[in-house]
């Protein structure tokens, strides 16, 4: 760096910042000394030539003139002087060069102007005023150069013709070190000046960089504080986001477990009405000749029994709230018994296509519950493709790996087995797919769909510990895919179908029913087939007839009554005895039997409304210890 | 490169500023001055102390320097002498040509004489052919000195011309009795020659 720039900064320990803003400072210096000595420079050459015009513009010799020497040495000599420094000034200012050719450049226009003014004591002021200005430049060997020409101008000058510089026909050299000594007494003084000027340049660089440090310590913390002020909003809309979720959640929850009430309570009495309507019809039609002209009115009452039945199991399925009987299953398998079923019900126009893993891994789910699911879905893609279409459905083993969300739910990570059903139909926007599962929600028309049947599905699923997405684009068709939780199991044996032959026998049974007309139906049907059958209205009404030593092979009783509940006269008769059966009958729990592990401790459920022959089965298995067997196989409902 | 370029740049420069001081100390012709006043008519001696007679030209430029010096010589010599100013004027040309710059100041200047001499008569006959030539005689006619009192061309400042009149005019002997002249020629046939050819 510039010897100038090195002593103060070598005087101490200045930081690199220092040094850099002392650098630029006086970098920004020389650069605006060099603009000024560039058009300086050029005033004086005019103004030189102005003067030569003024003060000698004509040589005479007798009556004859020509242009004086003068002028062509202001105009050329001047020119040449000049060229060089506005150049390099134009060019490269700030470099060194530059700085020490302008100030002999400088100096050398001072000699032109004594010159061309006659030698003028007054002009020599123009050294000393031209050293001054170049002082501007803050580095003393500028002032050096300049000098250097002065004296070396004197020194050959006095040399070779001392009478063009003292006057003299010889001058000694001390007589040059004498008029150099007059430049070198201002040199010295501006040299001082220059110093004391750099000094100042070093404190303020030195100022200016702790400013600098201090700002940056300020921007800093703004910037930390910015920082933790935006994580915390952040974190705070997450939060908000969150509770906006779990609220929507808690919305959706309690929206559900409204209607689930609603359905429950619905189920409950209107299981209880079925029940007699269907009891009845059935024990009627039993007793009926075949060409009794009542039997087809009795057969479509019994019809319309069903209807409403399965409506309500919809009802209860999609609010969560019905009893699930799940067992180790093969999905394949559950198709394939569909197949017939489906091809009927999809028509001719629509192609049934299956692809099935062959290695498919198990799930544990109410089997009558997964059919609900794949009709209801496969009729939905066949009422997509009114034009006809293919419907694809597919299993396959999957692993998540990456946790995902739809409505609320988490789809957590691991092995699942997905079961996707996949139509060429219309597809559905956005606005259909956000309320897809919503129940009522149906884009069939008035009369065409009850709108819930993917709510069903969908209640279905997650009751059984799965999740289903959806992929749709209007014009593209749908797919819907289904994971349930693969296990490790091994299968259960399938149900035994129902045979329309009513079982009997002649044990002693307990009917703890509340509603009057529908523990008549039981009794009545159980008497039928041979059993000892005594009635309670409730269970309080039980307990002294169990209390009082009687003997019952089995109880059954209804789970939600008034002063006291099945669940709660089951606890009673397990603390008494152990090793009397209970067959829970009820159309609507409460989530009283799923919950508490009745149903895996040796507990026996059927499912209201039930028909008299499914009654009586189901006795017959639960007393001769079947029951592990042989488990309720469910109706297929026809979805909307 | 770039300093190569300086190089050649700083010895244009001072070959310019060499022609310069050699236009400037190169001295004008110079005639035969008479040792002993000569008979003219123009400029009158006076018998009662030294006599100073300058030969102009009305035009030269350099010739400013040589009326300062000498401005500043009556100044120091008072009435110690009788000056003149002899400015030269063509025959046929105006008065204003003459009557210029040169002639009003030495009008101005106090106890200097000033004359026209036509066709540069009487410069011939004191053997001027520079403007600028001073001669200086004394009191009983004798030339005490003659040549410039200038240093160069147009350039005033102390000079050998100049401290050898004031010495004499002070009473005291001058080893310097002439100088070369510098500044226009008298005479439009006139030739510069060289100062190494100026007697001392």
């Amino acid at each position: 760096m510039n010897p100038t720039l090195s002593e103060p900064a070598a005087a101490g320990a200045q930081s690199q910042r220092v040094r850099q803003l002392f650098a630029e400072q006086w970098q920004n210096t020389l650069r605006h000394t060099d603009r000024l000595f560039l058009w300086l420079m050029i005033i004086q050459w005019f103004f030189a030539v102005a003067l030569a015009l003024l003060v000698s513009p004509r040589a005479w010799s007798g009556t004859n003139s020509s242009i004086h020497p003068h002028v062509w040495a202001a105009i050329f000599i001047g020119a040449i002087i000049t060229s060089a420094p506005v150049i390099l000034a134009w060019r490269q200012p700030g470099k060194t060069l530059t700085r020490h050719v302008v100030a002999i450049g400088q100096m050398l226009m001072s000699a032109l102007l004594i010159h061309l003014t006659g030698g003028r004591i007054e002009t020599h002021f123009h050294v000393f005023g031209s050293l001054a200005i170049l002082a501007f430049y803050r580095d003393w060997r500028v002032l050096v150069s300049a000098s250097v020409v002065v004296y070396v101008d004197h020194l050959l000058r006095g040399y070779f013709i001392p009478q063009s510089v003292y006057g003299v026909a010889y001058a000694s050299t001390w007589l040059s070190l004498e008029h150099a000594g007059w430049v070198a007494f201002e040199v010295i003084f501006l040299i001082i000046a220059i110093r004391k000027s750099l000094q100042e340049m070093l404190v303020l660089a030195e100022r200016q960089a702790k400013l600098e440090e201090v700002n940056s310590t300020i921007e800093l913390a703004v910037a930390e504080r910015t920082a933790e002020l935006t994580r915390e909003i952040i974190e705070r809309r997450q939060t908000e986001e969150k509770l906006r979720a779990s609220e929507a959640q808690l919305v959706q929850s309690q929206k559900m477990e409204a209607v689930g009430r609603l359905a429950g309570g619905v189920a409950h009495d209107f299981n209880n009405m079925l029940m007699v309507i269907n009891g009845y019809t059935s024990m009627a039609l039993q007793q009926m000749e075949a060409a009794n002209p009542l039997r087809k009115h009795m057969e479509e009452t019994l019809k319309a029994s069903d209807r409403a039945t399965a409506l309500t199991r919809q009802l209860l399925a999609f609010s969560r709230k019905q009893v699930l009987q799940p067992r180790v299953l093969d999905l394949n398998e559950v198709i394939l018994g569909m197949e017939k079923m489906l091809r009927r019900l999809i028509g001719e126009h629509v192609e049934l296509h299956a692809i099935f893993e062959p290695a498919l891994g198990r799930v544990k789910a109410d089997p009558g519950q997964v059919e609900q699911v794949i009709l209801n879905m496969t009729i939905n893609a066949r009422d997509a493709m009114p034009g006809g279409g293919i419907v694809t459905i597919r299993t396959a083993n999957v692993s998540i790996d990456q946790k995902t969300s739809f409505r609320n739910r988490d789809l957590d990570i691991g092995e699942y087995v997905m079961l996707s059903i996949n139509d060429t139909g219309i597809g559905m926007n956005e606005e259909v797919k956000s309320h897809l599962f919503e129940p009522f929600f149906t884009t069939k028309g008035i009369g065409k769909g009850t709108g819930l049947g993917l709510a069903t599905c969908y209640g279905i699923i997650c009751q059984s510990g799965g999740d289903v997405r959806v992929y749709s684009e209007p014009g593209s068709g749908t797919t819907f895919k289904i994971y349930l939780p693969r296990i490790n199991a091994p299968l259960d044996s399938a149900p035994a179908s129902d045979s329309g032959e009513l079982s009997g026998g002649d044990e002693s049974l307990l009917v703890v029913e509340d509603d009057k007309a529908v523990r008549a139906m039981i009794v009545s049907a159980l008497r039928e087939c041979g059993y000892r059958v005594q009635e309670a209205g409730d269970a309080t009404e039980a307990l002294p007839l169990l209390d009082g030593g009687a003997h019952f092979d089995l109880i059954i009783t209804d789970v939600i009554m008034p002063k006291m509940s099945g669940k709660d006269l089951y606890d009673h008769v397990k603390k008494n005895s152990s090793l009397i059966k209970v067959l829970f009958i009820s159309g609507y729990t409460d989530d009283m039997l799923a919950n508490s592990g009745v149903l895996d401790e040796g507990g026996f459920f059927l499912e209201k409304p039930f028909s008299p022959v499914k009654l009586a089965r189901k006795v017959r298995e639960v007393i001769d210890g079947m029951e592990e067997k042989t488990r309720h196989r469910r109706r297929i409902v026809t979805p909307d | 490169m770039r300093v190569l370029a300086c190089v050649a740049w700083l010895l244009a420069a001072a070959g310019g500023m060499a022609f310069i001081v050699n236009y400037e100390g190169r001295a004008g012709h110079a005639g035969e001055t008479p040792q002993q006043w000569p008979a003219q008519k123009l400029v009158a001696r006076d018998s009662s102390r030294d006599t100073l007679v300058m030969f102009v030209h009305p035009q030269c430029p350099c010739t400013d320097a040589s009326m300062e010096e000498l401005n500043q010589i009556l100044a120091r010599a008072g009435k110690s002498v009788a000056a003149h100013v002899v400015f030269f004027r063509p025959a046929n040309f105006p008065a204003d040509w003459t009557h210029a710059g040169l002639w009003k100041t030495a009008s101005a200047i106090p106890g200097l004489a000033v004359h026209e001499d036509i066709d540069g008569v009487t410069a011939k006959i004191f053997g001027a052919e520079t403007s600028g030539f001073v001669a200086l005689y004394d009191a009983r006619g004798q030339l005490l000195f003659h040549g410039g009192i200038t240093s160069g061309r147009g350039h005033a400042g102390d000079n050998t011309g100049e401290s050898a009149v004031v010495a004499l005019l002070s009473g005291h002997d001058s080893f310097v009795k002439q100088t070369p002249v510098y500044g226009c020629s008298l005479n439009s046939e006139s030739c510069a020659i060289p100062p190494a050819q100026i007697a001392k």
